[in-house]
């Protein structure tokens, strides 16, 4: 059974298209049939992450206007035939979507893909209602920091309230990614830990992304982190794709490097 | 005048008080959406009998309690 997955944040800058574009990825690797959709129109991003952007002839306002078809909007990513890329029209703006042409466009995925990842928009207004609207799954990504926490309380109030899913009285899955944690801010009491996030949320953990610089850099590339071994947010976006697809995975919290004396002595003996 | 004696309490403990507070009233405020209107007419009402300033209207688990202050 295909399931589709909105990947949600409330606040924007968290790393919603970051964890798209890794996460679909990582599920494409792992031999499952993906496709990540732009649903942030009018501010196409996921294209540049991906690498993709020159290879975009037709957007999803297009294919649910009936312009082009879906075959004709799909981009297959160069990573993986397994994955493929569907973006968002940047000359619109959000007011043109439709929940019937969403709703059309989005079986035809269904019967294309087994995981169909929606890049929601920053915020919680038609856009963003438009994504959660036809969901299974919500990945709501959040940052150790008051107010990506409390936007995602709002996103996932809204989620609640209005996916179909909801509606009709079932129960969209929930699935809590926490990204851009600092595990040496977090030893010094600086930052919330996860236990504490689970606390407020009240939603189950998929996985942590540890802060990492080599993201700038890989967005720089178009060559999502996944895709570098060494990476240690890459090897979590990895735990998280397998968990999404039903595999074992552990969830593995970041460690500490620490910048004090004794860890740095501790680091030249070890 | 020990004061920095006193080990300053950890911001993420700070964090997450304040957003336990923040997100239980976020979520209130989402439940009963006519909240604010309702508050706006009480106010009215009462203040038709009585002229006070300190009226608190709040959401308690499944009820509404209002406290108005006569002092």
């Amino acid at each position: 059974m295909s399931k589709i997955i909105a990947v949600i944040s409330g606040k924007g800058g968290v790393g919603k298209t970051t964890t798209t574009a890794n996460v679909g990825l990582g599920i494409a690797l792992n031999r499952k049939q993906c496709v990540v959709v732009d649903f942030d129109i009018g501010q196409r991003n996921l294209d540049m992450i991906l690498g993709l952007e020159n290879r975009v002839v037709y957007d999803m306002v297009q294919v649910m206007d009936g312009e082009a078809t879906l075959d004709q909007a799909l981009i297959k990513s160069k990573a993986s035939r397994n994955l493929s890329f569907l973006p968002a029209s940047q000359t619109k703006d959000k007011s043109v979507l439709e929940s019937e042409k969403i709703g059309k466009m989005l079986s035809e995925l269904k019967e294309k893909f087994e995981y169909v990842l929606l890049d929601a928009p920053a915020g919680i207004e038609s856009g963003f209602e438009h994504t959660i609207e036809f969901a299974d799954t919500a990945l709501i990504v959040v940052n150790p920091e008051v107010s990506s926490i409390r936007d995602s309380d709002r996103a996932i109030g809204i989620l609640d309230a209005k996916s179909q899913k909801a509606i009709s009285g079932e129960d969209v899955e929930k699935l809590l990614l926490i990204n851009r944690f600092d595990a040496d801010m977090v030893d010094r009491g600086e930052m919330l830990t996860t236990e504490d996030i689970l606390d407020i949320l009240s939603i189950e953990l998929v996985g942590v992304a540890p802060e990492d610089r080599g993201v700038i850099d890989a967005s720089n590339q178009g060559q999502p982190i996944i895709l570098n071994e060494k990476s240690d947010a890459g090897k979590a976006y990895k735990r998280i794709a397998k968990r999404l697809t039903g595999e074992k995975s552990p969830i593995i919290e970041p460690k500490a490097k620490g910048n004090g004396i004794i860890s740095k002595l501790k680091g030249m003996f070890s | 005048m020990f004061s920095w004696f006193k080990r300053k309490e950890k911001s993420a403990k700070v964090a997450k008080n304040r957003l336990k507070i923040a997100i239980m009233s976020d979520r209130n405020e989402t439940d009963i959406p006519f909240l604010d209107d309702l508050k706006r007419d009480i106010v009215e009402i009462i203040r038709k009998y009585k002229d006070v300033s300190n009226i608190e209207i709040k959401k308690v688990n499944d009820s509404i309690s209002i406290e108005v202050d006569l002092g």
